[in-house]
Formats: structure tokens, C-alpha cells, sequence
């Protein structure tokens, strides 16, 4: 027990040392200041007090952002090890694949989860500066978005042990997006189509990862409340059971793959 | 991976950002400078209107939705509203027309989602918010000025994003200087628009207890603005322009009527007839009537 949690702490430190170096989350820190502070400045007409609008844009950024780094750096756990072939002094030691998969990515989403908490003290900052103050529904939001990182690094993760980074990115991107945007419609885009394309959009809506389910915009930015308990335990049941069954095909793929 | 190896990564993207910027810059500068040769680029525009042309009407009427589904906490109701309650004010000539916070829908009056046997469905009714009906409370409309503005400026002609600013500004937020200010940018963005020039005028009659005088003179100006529009020939006025004209002409009937004009009425009646449109402002003029 005690080599297992020793061996997973290194390679959750490793992660996590990967993320914070390469300076992404300053890029898109900047990014974000660079769109947030002249919407801030704005007076529509002349009206002041209007804050919706921020909140919405600042959490829309945070989901984007969150993505960004969830896919990049999922992505990134396997890859460059075998291109550089640095993953056979790794398991040269006493490791096996499994665990190797599992501390890379415990170390990813300790690190996406990082970035995550770093943009959300950064938005509840400005939130108690304007006046607003700590919900339940805000704890929630926060803890769901928690969620949604680790299936979205296990979703990536998966991807990179089976298509090429570029084409990872692209496709993890696109699945969790497009399910993010049009997830919850897809039942009525397929009663509109016709028979074959109606069943790869049932079956898209059956199998692909609810980015939806994880999104509480709309409550915290209009003050609809929390969601019940049932409900949210649900939901992260559903990106544990997910994030399990990914990990587990990455497992498969990883064991089963010649190096 | 290395600082140095990130920076070297994100070299192809900056060059890429570069050329984009270079790109759009030299579109810009080409529409001006061979505006009268390329017909199909609107002349006098900014960079933004050359790079997304028709595309900024239809994203200004996102942005309106946006504020209707703000007006409804986030919900996308889709009943129109803002359109309904900004209409509203046609024949509102003695004041409140009583229904800016309630027409007519009862608190939870949508239909929850039936979940049937479809968990997914089950769990994404419950995460988004209740659609039940909900309006944005008098001081809270304050919330809907940054859509309307956001679509005013990606399309200075949506007239209907104009009078509604305008009539959230004064019916709701109760401030009629905003209200007047939004009014005076929306007149001179269009000047040849009816819509905003009659929506001005309201504003000022402010259900008869406004400037009355200042009102008569902005209804005058719809007259004239409708007059020119179409070289006097009512009847060929569009239906939409024909409809704002006449309501122009049923406040300045009412105007008339205060001060015992009846042959001005009269007068107004017949030119709205003449615009050959069936509207219930014929009626309305014509109750004036001794």
C-alpha cells in the first residue's frame, strides 16, 4: 500500500509540475482578463448595474478554459512518453501499465483541477467585489465542473492511446462540446431525420459523455437555486461510472498495446 | 516538455494570429479604398461590417433572444415578450397598459419534460433550471441593457432592438432620461425609420402625461418621415410602415380630439384609410369622432 501511494505520488507530482510549467493557465489567464476587463468597464447605454452578462461571460470562459486544459493535458499523458521513449525506463520499474495509467491520470486531473480552482477563486473574487456572495448552488456548480474535468481527462486520455494527438484533441474537443451545446436536443434532432442517421444520433445521445449535465450557468448566473441532492449525487455518480469505463478501455488498450 | 519547446509550439499560431490580423486589415483597407468598384461590399462600414456583413443582423437577433431569454431568468421561452409587451403600447394612451410584468401566464404554466423511461432526460430537466414562468422583477430589467446594446451595435438598423431598449428603459426601469438618451442614438442611426421615430414620439407622450407638444412635433415627423418614404402615395406605403404610420396618425387624433379638433380627426381618419391597411387604429380614430 505504501509503494502504491508512493508511486502514485510521483506521478501525480509529475502532472502536476507538467501543467503549472508550461504556462498555459497564465496564457489563458491573460486571455481572459484581456476579454473580462473592457466588458467589465462597458455601460450599456449609459445604465449601470447590469452583472449577468459577467457572470455568464466569466463562466463560459472558465467552461472553455477548463476543456482546453482537461483535453491538452489528458492528452498529452501517453504520447510524448512513447514518442521519446522515456515510458520503457517507466516500466522498466516494479509498475505495472495499470498503475502507470492510473497515477498519469489521478496526476491530470489533480493538475486540470488546480487550473480549475485557480479560475474559480479568480471569478468568486470578482463575484464578492460586485457584491454577490456564497451559494449552495454555487458550491454545486463548482463540484459538478470538478466532475466534468476528470471524465473529460479520461475521455482524452482514452483518445491518445488510440488515434494520433491531433486527431485526439480534435475528436474529444468535438464530443464534449458539440454534447455540451446540443446534448440535451439530440432526442428531438433524431425524431426530425430520417432512420439512419436517427439511430447514430440515439446512439450518440445513449453512449456519448453528457458534458451537459455538468453545466449550472444557467442557475447560478439567474439565481434558480441548487439542485437536489438525488439529483447532483446522480450526476457525479454518472462521471465516476463514465470515467471508470474510459480508464478501464484505456487500461485494455494500454495492456494489450506492443511496445 | 520545455518552456523553450512551448514557446517554439506556439510560434506556427502566432504567425497564424499575424497573418489573420494582416489579412482583415487589408480587407478593411480595401473596402474603402475600392469601395465604388466592389458593389457587393457595403461602403462606409467598419472592418466589422466587411468581415461579417449579413452575418451581424442575425447576430443582433441572437442578441435580442438573449434578452428574452434573460427577461424569462434564462429560460428560452419563446413567446416574444419583449415584442408583445413593447406592442402593447399602441393604444396605451392614458398610461399603464397594465401587463409589462403579467400577460396572462401563471407561475409553472409550462410542461415539465416528460422523462419516460430516458435517465438523461430525467437528469438534464433537473440540473437546468424549473421552466416555469418567471419575469424579471422592474429593477432587475436592468440585466436585459447589455443584450440589447451587444445587438445594436453589431446592427445599428434592428429597429426592434432599439424600441425595446426604449421601452425597458422607461416602462420598466422607470428611467426616462436612459430611455430618452437610447431614443436620440436609435433616431440618429435611422433616420428613416418609422418604427423608432413613432416609438420616440410615444415616449414623449408618456401616456398623456409626457411632453404632449414635443410628441405632436415627433408624430408630425413620422407623418413626414412615411410621406417621403413613399412620394405621398400612402397607399404604397410597406405594411409594417403603414402600420406605424397610422399609429402616428391615432396619437395625434387623440391629440386632437383633447383639444376639440374634430375636423383634424376627421382628416387624420380618412389619411389613415388611405394607406388602404385593415387595423384596429381605424377604429380607434374614428371613436374619436363626435
Amino acid at each position: 500500500m505504501k509503494t502504491f501511494l508512493r508511486q502514485m505520488g510521483a506521478l501525480v507530482r509529475l502532472s502536476f509540475v507538467e501543467l503549472w510549467r508550461r504556462n498555459d493557465v497564465f496564457g489563458l489567464l491573460v486571455l481572459a482578463l484581456a476579454l473580462m476587463v473592457p466588458l467589465s468597464m462597458a455601460s450599456p447605454f449609459g445604465a449601470s448595474g447590469a452583472s449577468r452578462y459577467l457572470d455568464e461571460a466569466a463562466l463560459l470562459l472558465i467552461w472553455a478554459f477548463s476543456l482546453f486544459i482537461a483535453l491538452g493535458t489528458g492528452s498529452r499523458l501517453f504520447p510524448p512518453e512513447f514518442e521519446s521513449r522515456t515510458v520503457y525506463p517507466l516500466l522498466s520499474k516494479p509498475v505495472s501499465r495499470g498503475r502507470v495509467l492510473f497515477g498519469k491520470y489521478l496526476g491530470a486531473v489533480s493538475a486540470s483541477w488546480s487550473a480549475l480552482a485557480f479560475f474559480y477563486v479568480l471569478y468568486f473574487g470578482s463575484s464578492l467585489l460586485r457584491g454577490g456572495s456564497a451559494s449552495s448552488e454555487f458550491f454545486q456548480a463548482v463540484a459538478l465542473h470538478f466532475a466534468f474535468v476528470a471524465l473529460a481527462v479520461s475521455v482524452s486520455l482514452l483518445g491518445s492511446l488510440l488515434v494520433t494527438p491531433s486527431a485526439n484533441l480534435t475528436l474529444s474537443s468535438i464530443a464534449l462540446a458539440g454534447m455540451f451545446f446540443f446534448g440535451r436536443r439530440l432526442p428531438e434532432y433524431a425524431d426530425a431525420i430520417s432512420a439512419p442517421l436517427a439511430w447514430l444520433v440515439r446512439l450518440v445521445y445513449a453512449a456519448g459523455p453528457h458534458a451537459e449535465f455538468f453545466d449550472m450557468r444557467q442557475r447560478l448566473v439567474h439565481g434558480w437555486g441548487a439542485v437536489d441532492a438525488g439529483v447532483f449525487a446522480a450526476v457525479l455518480a454518472y462521471a465516476a461510472a463514465y470515467s471508470c469505463v474510459c480508464l478501464a478501455l484505456a487500461a485494455a488498450v494500454l495492456k494489450r498495446r506492443r511496445l | 516538455m520545455t518552456t523553450g519547446s512551448s514557446a517554439r509550439g506556439l510560434a506556427p499560431h502566432l504567425a497564424a494570429a499575424a497573418l489573420g490580423i494582416v489579412v482583415a486589415v487589408s480587407l478593411a483597407l480595401a473596402a474603402g479604398r475600392f469601395g465604388d468598384a466592389m458593389p457587393q461590399v457595403a461602403t462606409g462600414g467598419d472592418a466589422l461590417s466587411v468581415a461579417f456583413g449579413d452575418a451581424k443582423a442575425a447576430i443582433s437577433l441572437a442578441m435580442v433572444r438573449k434578452a428574452d431569454s434573460y427577461f424569462h431568468g434564462g429560460i428560452d421561452m419563446d413567446c416574444g415578450d419583449a415584442h408583445g409587451h413593447r406592442q402593447g403600447q399602441a393604444h396605451d394612451h392614458e398610461g399603464d397598459h397594465g401587463h409589462d410584468d403579467d400577460h396572462g401566464h401563471v407561475e409553472g404554466d409550462v410542461a415539465p419534460a416528460r422523462d419516460g423511461c430516458d435517465p438523461w432526460r430525467w437528469i438534464n430537466a433537473r440540473v437546468r433550471a424549473p421552466e416555469v414562468h418567471r419575469h424579471l422583477e422592474r429593477a432587475e430589467a436592468v440585466e436585459l441593457m447589455p443584450w440589447f446594446w451587444a445587438a445594436v451595435k453589431a446592427d445599428p438598423h434592428n429597429a426592434d432592438a432599439w424600441t425595446t431598449a426604449m421601452y425597458v428603459a422607461e416602462r420598466m426601469l422607470k428611467d426616462v432620461d436612459l430611455a430618452r438618451r437610447i431614443a436620440g442614438e436609435a433616431r440618429a442611426k435611422n433616420p428613416d425609420s418609422l418604427e423608432i421615430a413613432c416609438a420616440a414620439a410615444c415616449l414623449e407622450y408618456g401616456g398623456g402625461h409626457g411632453d404632449v407638444q414635443a410628441a405632436e412635433a415627433l408624430f408630425e415627423r413620422v407623418r413626414s418621415i412615411g410621406k417621403a418614404k413613399c412620394g405621398g402615395r400612402l397607399g404604397e406605403l410597406n405594411p409594417h410602415d403603414a402600420e406605424e404610420y397610422c399609429r402616428a396618425l391615432d396619437y395625434l387624433s387623440k391629440i386632437m380630439a383633447d383639444r376639440g379638433d374634430s375636423a383634424g380627426v376627421q382628416r387624420l381618419l380618412d389619411e389613415a384609410r388611405s394607406t388602404g391597411i385593415q387595423t384596429p387604429v381605424l377604429d380607434s380614430i374614428s371613436r374619436r369622432l363626435p
